[in-house]
């Protein structure tokens, strides 16, 4: 590890356990367990990869294996915190979550898909599957994100602001490592790619420090991005979290099935006068 | 989806959709989340009511007294501002139609059970509605929409909101009964 890369590691353990500790104090584990738990995995997974680095070295097998299995479990925990955002408020209105949580494990589903389907068709190297794989993740969660608030926007709901700064923050990080991954997995799977997999080894020894160059420059990109959106979710955490607002009263079953028809029908009418309005 | 030109504006163009879907939801939730109170403050419809000044004001007979007595420039400035009143009791129509969606949405959201199919129908009808309403809003701009028309619609919008209205009283009627059952209970 450089010195760069030592301190940039430092400033994001440090805003890390800042961040459990505020999770701690506001015993968020009992409103928020799966954001919670996220925010444990990065900074054991944290913890882990150094050990790995220091037992094994920085530039071992290992530690490669280790750190990119270590950003796939960090997808997969932050894939349960926005399932927990997406049930956060919608699950209390029992109707329209009934509706919304298959439409969303739907949308979720096909993006694993093309995730899975994006990830086999890549060269065969581990780092580029993980790598395509957290990438197409890292999108699926900024589209589900925005499927979310698009939900809540036409049902008239919205997030409370701690949930809305974690959907905010997600959002940011998720889109910068998007866009991030794709410039490297251009750079490693285009014309860099026949330089490590063919025989031109001396070649490769004569690109290492521009590829170190490049990867330090996006480790410090990204690790920024990481400690301002841990910052804003610090900042959030800095008031006690409200208590989980009461249930709504629920209207009778037969007011929607009465209304509703009606409602749809008196709409399609008024699209029907707006077309004849449109004849010429 | 591997190339950089694609991924890079999808990644933004979905988190600048993010930021104005939070921006926007920071605003709703000042209004609060549906309720049954939220429900009996709903206008359902406002703006159709003002129609006959409307048709006073863009009458063909105003228009013909207009141009056969006023200066050229002065009757054509009338004409345009005739448009844009035109346009302005569109825009209202349009919050009219659009609170009467929202009514069906909220009813949706505090109904315990939703059909997949009225939920999927009333979203179809309300994008269909943007299209339809843009275009008329374009013809209406261009000055090629006879006024009976508009009058026709307005006549709809009025029906629809006295409707809603006896359906809003109903309700609150229902949620009063429910609360008088739950305190003699």
């Amino acid at each position: 590890m450089n010195h760069l890369e030592t301190f940039l590691s430092c400033s994001i353990f440090a805003f890390q356990v800042t961040l459990c500790a505020f999770l701690y104090a506001r015993k968020a584990q009992r409103i928020l367990p799966f954001f919670t738990a996220y925010a444990i995995v990065i900074l054991v997974n944290m913890i882990w990869l150094w050990f790995v680095y220091k037992v094994f070295g920085f530039l071992s097998v290992t530690a490669y294996f280790c750190y990119w299995i270590s950003i796939l479990v960090n997808a997969g925990m932050r894939s349960l915190a926005i399932a927990e955002l997406c049930r956060f408020k919608l699950g209390a209105y029992r109707g329209i979550w009934g509706l919304i949580w298959r439409g969303l494990a739907g949308l979720s589903a096909l993006f694993l898909l093309h995730a899975a389907f994006d990830t086999w068709g890549q060269p065969n190297r581990f780092a580029i599957y993980s790598l395509t794989l957290d990438r197409d993740l890292e999108i699926a969660s900024v589209a589900i994100l925005a499927a979310l608030l698009l939900i809540h926007n036409y049902y008239g709901l919205s997030l409370e602001p701690l949930q809305r700064t974690i959907a905010a923050g997600i959002c940011f990080i998720a889109a910068t490592d998007a866009i991030g991954y794709t410039i490297l997995q251009h750079l490693y799977t285009g014309f860099l790619f026949p330089i490590f997999s063919g025989n031109h080894s001396s070649l490769w020894r004569d690109l290492l420090p521009y590829s170190v160059r490049i990867n330090d420059l996006w480790s410090t990109v990204h690790v920024s991005c990481f400690m301002f959106t841990i910052g804003i979710w610090c900042y959030a955490l800095r008031k006690p979290i409200p208590a989980r607002v009461e249930a709504p009263e629920l209207l009778p079953s037969d007011v929607y099935r009465e209304l509703s028809p009606a409602i749809n029908m008196r709409l399609a009418t008024f699209n029907d006068r707006l077309v004849e309005l449109l004849k010429p | 989806m591997n190339e950089p030109s694609i991924v890079i504006p999808l990644a933004i163009a979905l988190s600048g959709l993010l930021l104005w879907l939070l921006i926007s939801g920071r605003k709703s939730s000042r209004m609060g989340a549906p309720s049954y109170s939220s429900l009996d403050g709903l206008p359902t419809a406002k703006h159709y009511g003002y129609f006959p000044q409307i048709r006073q004001a863009l009458s063909e007979e105003d228009a013909q007294f207009l141009r056969e007595n006023a200066p050229p420039h002065v009757a054509k400035r009338a004409l345009r501002e005739r448009r844009a009143v035109a346009r302005g009791f569109l825009k209202g129509l349009h919050e009219d139609f659009s609170n009467l969606a929202r009514l069906g949405r909220m009813i949706a959201a505090l109904s315990p059970e939703v059909s997949h199919q009225q939920e999927t129908e009333r979203l179809i009808l309300s994008l269909k509605f943007q299209v339809l309403y843009s275009l008329v809003w374009l013809r209406l701009a261009a000055g090629n929409l006879p006024l009976e028309q508009l009058e026709h619609l307005t006549g709809l919008v009025g029906r629809l909101a006295t409707r809603m209205d006896a359906a809003m009283a109903e309700i609150s009627a229902l949620s009063a009964g429910q609360i008088q059952g739950g305190l003699g209970a």
